[in-house]
């Protein structure tokens, strides 16, 4: 007996994370989850490790571990958009292929590869026709804190066009309130998504936890991308200012409910 | 006779030149700027020179006075740090190319102007800062129109054309002294209002067209003109001359350079 493997594939912005988190929910299983060619922080290891306690992530260098693991384990691997499926690694993988594609998509790679196809998020028919972009950017934005209005306004950009063609854009970003925030956009949707993370504010100095941006598209102007950004995250003084009004506020409400 | 208000030019000489072109077709006979004749724009010098040339009756815009006295934001001139952050880049861009004499004719510049029963403002009678939103309360609206003894009330600032009426208003006001009774007077006031010109050369409506309004003072009607113009030329110059390049894209979009703040009911502390 070895553990299962469930592999999941698909086009940037299909839905594949949110199949797997649907699946994580409905089953009470060990279960591990990666995300192979992502770097070592993408965002999706971040936020499936934020709202699945019970769930091990694991970045790219720890899977050899994966040979060691119990039986009962399960193990989703979240295969990006832009892996080639016909890697050995991939292919001499024995495991469940799902490839989670929008309605109507037309014939795909994703589509001869897999065992079980999953209908995902429609697509636009301009943002399906573009579903090969050619750049995939992201950094770590760990103990970054951003001003919120101007996480507004740079997202707003950003999705927009200012900087290049986005298709897809995902982060994790901290406000000067200690929450944290899951932000999603696939070109073709009305309009990008907040999700707030089931974690602790975190109203003590940068926050020593996970956060950072993907972007996918075309002709991604990265460097302005960048310091935009910057310009948009609280000096150590702001946090600092902003924090030690939360606290007091946070005490206040704890002394009226007490 | 018929009078163009024109407003926060924000070194656009493109738009410009097309409104000045639009306001000579509509053979208005006067000319009215309401200020922020520099900032964020690639022409702060041949703008004031234009307006100048002109002898239009202008007042003094939030940026014409920063450019003078020196940045002293309060906190609705940024509603986000990354609008801070840019106003400030542009403020020191500007403050490096504009000419000596450009910048004595913007610090001359008084802060109403006045004809009939007309009053001319960038921002507020109170301040060249304050936002007249039309979403402002409307007894603070009243008393904004009120305190310049006109019947009208023109002004800019929010880059969004309006023009609102505050009509029938019956004022109670209670007067209360120590050691005696309470009094109380009513007053009830004309028809008033306040009409906002929008901006020719940072429009925040969603197009990047320029607008002005005309004003008949026969008639007393108001038109909102919107007037398109080669917006790319100015995108152009933005990124030639070293500005940011996304204040070229925000224009495009009629999203303004930077985004402004947007609650009615703040008071301006600058």
């Amino acid at each position: 007996m070895t553990p299962t493997v469930i592999a999941v594939a698909g086009p940037s912005g299909s839905g594949k994370t949110t199949w797997i988190s649907q699946a994580i929910k409905e089953h009470d299983y060990n279960c591990i989850y990666l995300c192979p060619g992502c770097g070592e922080m993408p965002v999706d290891l971040a936020r499936i490790g934020y709202c699945y306690p019970r769930v091990q992530v694991l970045s790219e260098s720890q899977i050899p571990l994966l040979s060691a693991l119990p039986q009962d384990t399960v193990i989703f691997l979240e295969i990006a958009f832009h892996i080639d499926l016909s890697l050995p690694f991939l292919s001499n993988l024995s495991c469940h292929r799902v490839a989670v594609l929008p309605a109507d998509g037309g014939h795909s790679q994703w589509q001869t590869w897999a065992d079980q196809l999953i209908p995902g998020n429609r697509f636009t028919e301009a943002a399906y026709a573009v579903t090969n972009p050619t750049n995939l950017w992201g950094t770590a934005l760990k103990g970054q804190v951003f001003d919120s209005a101007s996480l507004d306004e740079l997202l707003k950009e950003i999705t927009e066009g200012a900087y290049g063609n986005v298709q897809r854009l995902k982060g994790i970003f901290e406000i000067p309130d200690g929450r944290a925030f899951y932000i999603d956009f696939v070109q073709g949707r009305e309009e990008i998504e907040y999700e707030e993370l089931p974690i602790p504010r975190w109203l003590e100095g940068r926050p020593d936890r996970p956060s950072g941006i993907e972007v996918v598209g075309w002709q991604l102007n990265q460097a302005e991308i960048t310091q935009t950004l910057l310009d948009s995250c609280l000096s150590e003084a702001a946090i600092e200012h902003y924090q030690q009004q939360y606290r007091t506020l946070t005490l206040d409400q704890e002394v009226t409910t007490a | 006779m018929k009078l163009a208000v024109i407003s926060c030019i924000h070194a656009n000489l493109a738009a410009l030149e097309a409104v000045l072109s639009d306001i000579d077709r509509q053979r208005a006979e006067q000319i009215y700027c309401l200020g922020d004749l520099v900032g964020y724009g690639p022409y702060p010098n041949e703008v004031v020179e234009r307006i100048r040339s002109l002898n239009i009756p202008t007042c003094q815009g939030c940026w014409d006075e920063d450019i003078v006295e020196g940045l002293n934001a309060c906190e609705c001139s940024y509603p986000s740090q990354l609008a801070e952050k840019r106003g400030r880049l542009a403020h020191e861009w500007t403050n490096q190319v504009l000419h000596p004499e450009v910048r004595d004719y913007l610090a001359q510049l008084p802060m109403t102007q006045r004809w009939g029963n007309l009053c001319f403002v960038h921002g507020s009678p109170n301040s060249q800062h304050e936002y007249l939103l039309p979403s402002m309360d409307g007894f603070a609206a009243l008393e904004r129109v009120l305190s310049t003894d006109a019947d009208i009330l023109f002004c800019g600032h929010t880059h969004v054309p309006y023009v609102r009426n505050l009509e029938n208003v019956a004022l109670t006001v209670t007067v209360r002294q120590p050691g005696q009774a309470n009094t109380q007077q009513q007053f009830t006031t004309p028809l008033k209002r306040i009409v906002n010109a929008g901006s020719v050369g940072e429009p925040r409506h969603g197009r990047p067209n320029a607008t002005y309004v005309l004003y008949d003072t026969d008639t007393t009607q108001v038109i909102l003109r919107e007037v398109p113009y080669d917006y790319q030329k100015t995108c152009e110059a933005i990124i030639d001359r070293g500005l940011p390049a996304v204040f070229a894209w925000r224009l495009a979009r009629g999203m303004e350079f930077a985004e402004r703040a947007d609650d009615p009911s703040h008071v301006c502390q600058r």
